[in-house]
């Protein structure tokens, strides 16, 4: 295998570092969602349904454009909250957090509310009239009994996370040390000739990671399974 | 025959006979992106002159170009922007090594939004973020690398450098501000607009001269109407074309 | 404990109109499935909203639509026993049974945890996890979980109705003994006249949403008497026997009873029908029942087309079943005195 140079490690620590953050940061935002989506009924339900899930059905470029538009300095965002408080989130590694957060929500919140929908009601009601509020309900009850999908929606975001790339390139750019993750490393070695040995040690490294993820799934699912 | 499947099949058949016809009179080029607008006047003022000869041009990095012409992709002449991926090619014995002359020259220049008041190579080292094509496979890249390591900024500008898929992006992002400029050729800016224009020109002696080889490949070279075209594009009418477009011809 | 609901709530086609006030420690709530119980207590708890309406529990407003007040459900002190368990799966038994008591306020806790661990037994299943108790054991869990929260007022949904007959009477004493022992008052919610009778002392007669009548189970086992196939259910709860001569003998009040069907836990039930009960006028001289019971006419009534006669022996009271006509020729009158014949078969164990 031909030796990686500092911009290919650089390339897989920031590919970890940018999908380890989006799934933390988008935890709670996607606990929120799914947590309004089975327990609270609303008018203007289904638009938020169809929010949520709308990146799942767009291509990952036009999501990667939507946000250029809306956060770089011409953008509706961009103009009012960034620019005045001297933030450039375009060609950043947070722009990359976003876009792979954006590109991930929707498979997070559906993985924690097919955990939610399998609590019973009756757990629930039991838990209010013992006496606890709505939070405490939440974290005693809610939570322990939706861990299972929690986990699943977390690998999943971290997963696509690090195979995240057509809202990556538009929004964060190809800036090697900064956001150029392993695939968009991939990507430019594969447009160069006689670096195809090193488009494909990158690869390697990218499914050895994706086989660990998936191994580590399996066996925090069989954990909790067998406390039970 | 009345067999609806068996009539489709001659119609096919036919089509791609004609079609055989047609193909033999096209020219197949492989140009790189910043040749676009040049080579796209001298093929179409040539194809009204003779009258017949149709062109199917792909424009892009020569890298990706040369690649593709590797794998098998047609293609009767290769311009390119880097002599590295001409060489490329006729190590794998797919250029006519007689063939090989310079196309054109060009030169390196910073560009960035016209209010930007970045006047040298130590203004560039000071800025945040600062667009180049991606060196392992645009040329324009690799010049600027160049440019930036003998001038001895380049460890400045570790991770603030984007890579971008050709100088083309490269001033989209200069365009758009998300840059604060970009190193591209000066025929590149001469087709941007107002959006972006030349800041300096990057002193030549930081950098090895552009050169445009140009060469008939093995296909092309068995191709009369290739071989005529490519006589064309030495003659003294497409050099002034040439020039016309911003380029250097000596 | 007083409890004043007038509350309308709509479900589509059912309608709630629920307009009463009740005042006791054992109340039922009986009616037919469908009839509204469940949305009666639902909204007493807090866990639905009616339309509109007022509830107020012991002086305090717990909902009232017109002033916009709205006690939360975990605010109200209630405890709830659901028809299926529903205790907490990723919690020991403890950890379910010290749910409410954590959740409940230091100086408003009355009931202490080891007082309700020894009532109902449930020592042993401390550190287990609930998922594989039998359904006696989750059940019991769960009355000690909604005791612990001390709630002034406990809700029992339908708490027997998915046990078994045997399983069902096992309970009963558990719950009776714990609201007795921590003085809870409740609210037992069932479609089973018998469970109204050994739980309640006053019962709401639900039907089509409203609340019909407010009588005692007994009344409402007298008004059916007549229609049933099995008459006047009388409930005895008979100490422990002796075996004698392939029977059981029992004490019951100063007299012996014999029956048939044995039993070893004290204060076990057992059912006699009213029409098992044959009656003379005098002491006959000798009768094939083992079982002859001097007894004090109390009360006669009609209900339909039978009479039931109302029997006092030694301080325990009998209803026993009769035609009209079997009525007038015995001459029953109430003060009057009659001869009870029971045979062995006729008393069946509950449980």
């Amino acid at each position: 295998m031909p030796a990686f140079t500092a911009a290919d490690y650089s390339a897989i620590f920031l590919s970890l570092k940018v999908a380890v953050v989006a799934t933390l940061a988008s935890l709670p935002f996607a606990f929120a969602a799914a947590y309004i989506m089975t327990y609270r009924r609303f008018r203007g339900r289904i638009a938020v349904d169809v929010a949520v899930n709308l990146p799942l059905t767009l291509p990952p470029v036009v999501i990667g454009y939507l946000l250029l538009i809306l956060l770089g300095q011409q953008g509706f965002i961009g103009r009012m909250l960034l620019q005045p408080l001297g933030i450039k989130l375009i060609f950043s590694w947070k722009a990359a957090v976003i876009a792979t957060s954006v590109v991930g929500f929707p498979l997070m919140v559906r993985s924690i509310r097919t955990a939610m929908e399998g609590i019973d009601e009756r757990l629930v009601h039991a838990s209010r009239l013992l006496g606890a509020r709505a939070l405490d309900t939440i974290m005693t009850v809610i939570v322990p009994l939706s861990v299972r999908g929690i986990i699943a929606g977390s690998v999943l975001m971290f997963a696509r996370g690090l195979g995240e790339f057509g809202a990556t390139v538009i929004v964060a750019g190809n800036i090697p040390g900064v956001t150029q993750t392993i695939p968009l490393a991939i990507y430019e070695y594969a447009g160069s000739p006689g670096d195809d040995a090193m488009a494909l040690s990158l690869c390697a490294v990218s499914v050895s990671i994706s086989v660990v993820v998936l191994v580590f799934h399996e066996w925090l699912g069989r954990r909790v399974v067998r406390r039970d | 025959m009345s067999h609806p499947a068996a009539r489709a099949i001659l119609s096919f058949l036919f089509t791609a006979l004609l079609a055989g016809q047609v193909l033999a009179a096209e020219i197949n080029l492989s140009a790189a992106a910043s040749l676009r607008e040049v080579i796209t006047a001298l093929s179409g003022s040539y194809a009204k002159a003779t009258g017949e000869v149709g062109f199917r041009t792909n424009f892009g990095a020569s890298g990706a170009l040369a690649k593709q012409i590797a794998n098998g992709a047609p293609a009767d002449i290769f311009l390119s922007a880097n002599t590295e991926w001409m060489d490329y090619l006729k190590a794998r014995g797919l250029i006519d090594k007689k063939s090989i002359s310079p196309f054109a020259y060009n030169v390196l220049v910073f560009a960035g939004r016209p209010q930007s008041k970045v006047g040298g190579l130590q203004d560039v080292a000071k800025l945040e973020r600062v667009a180049i094509g991606s060196p392992k496979s645009v040329p324009a890249g690799q010049y600027a690398i160049e440019a930036l390591r003998r001038s001895g900024i380049e460890k400045k500008l570790e991770n603030k450098l984007v890579m971008a898929r050709d100088a083309r992006e490269c001033l989209v992002y200069a365009e758009r501000g998300e840059v604060d400029g970009a190193f591209v050729y000066k025929t590149d800016v001469e087709e941007a607009g107002k959006g972006v224009k030349i800041l300096f020109t990057v002193p030549q002696e930081l950098y090895p001269r552009i050169v445009y080889p140009m060469g008939l490949t093995a296909e092309g070279v068995k191709k009369a109407s290739a071989a005529a075209f490519f006589r064309f594009l030495q003659s003294g009418g497409a050099k002034s074309v040439i020039a016309r477009h911003g380029f250097e011809v000596k | 404990m007083e409890l004043r609901v007038a509350a309308r709530k709509r479900f589509g086609a059912f309608l709630l109109d629920a307009d009463f006030s009740v005042r006791g420690e054992r109340i039922g709530v009986f009616g037919p499935s469908g009839g509204g119980k469940s949305t009666l207590v639902g909204i007493i708890a807090g866990l639905a909203g009616p339309d509109k309406g007022t509830i107020v529990l012991d002086d305090e407003v717990i909902f009232d639509s017109g002033a916009g007040r709205n006690v939360r459900p975990e605010h109200r002190r209630m405890g709830m026993v659901f028809q299926r368990p529903s205790l907490f799966p990723h919690l020991s038994v403890k950890g379910n049974l010290l749910y409410g008591f954590k959740r409940c306020p230091p100086e408003a806790r009355k009931i202490a945890f080891d007082d309700v661990v020894e009532v109902l037994k449930i020592g042993n299943l401390l550190d287990r996890g609930v998922k594989h108790l039998s359904g006696g054991e989750k059940q019991r869990v769960a009355i000690g979980r909604a005791v612990l929260g001390s709630p002034r007022l406990l809700l029992l949904d339908e708490p027997l109705s998915a046990l078994d007959d045997s399983l069902k009477f096992q309970i009963v004493p558990f719950l009776n003994e714990a609201c007795e022992v921590f003085r809870i008052p409740y609210l037992f919610i069932s479609h089973s006249l018998l469970e109204m009778r050994v739980m309640t002392d006053i019962v709401l007669h639900m039907a089509g949403g409203r609340v019909v009548e407010q009588t005692t189970a007994e009344s409402l086992v007298r008004a059916r008497m007549g229609e049933g196939k099995t008459g006047y259910i009388n409930l005895l709860r008979l100490p422990e026997g002796r075996g004698v001569d392939g029977l059981y003998a029992f004490d019951w009040g100063g007299q012996r009873l014999l029956a048939s069907s044995g039993n070893d836990q004290p204060g076990a039930l057992f059912e006699l029908s009213s029409r098992d009960i044959i009656l003379f006028r005098g002491r006959p001289e000798a009768v094939s029942a083992r079982n002859l019971l001097k007894c004090r006419v109390v009360d006669v009534f009609e209900t339909g087309s039978r009479v039931g006669i109302e029997l006092d022996c030694c301080g325990n009271r009998l209803v026993a079943e009769v035609v009209g006509q079997a009525a007038e020729e015995l001459g029953v009158r109430a003060g009057g005195e009659i001869y009870a014949a029971i045979k062995a078969t006729a008393f069946k164990k509950l449980g």
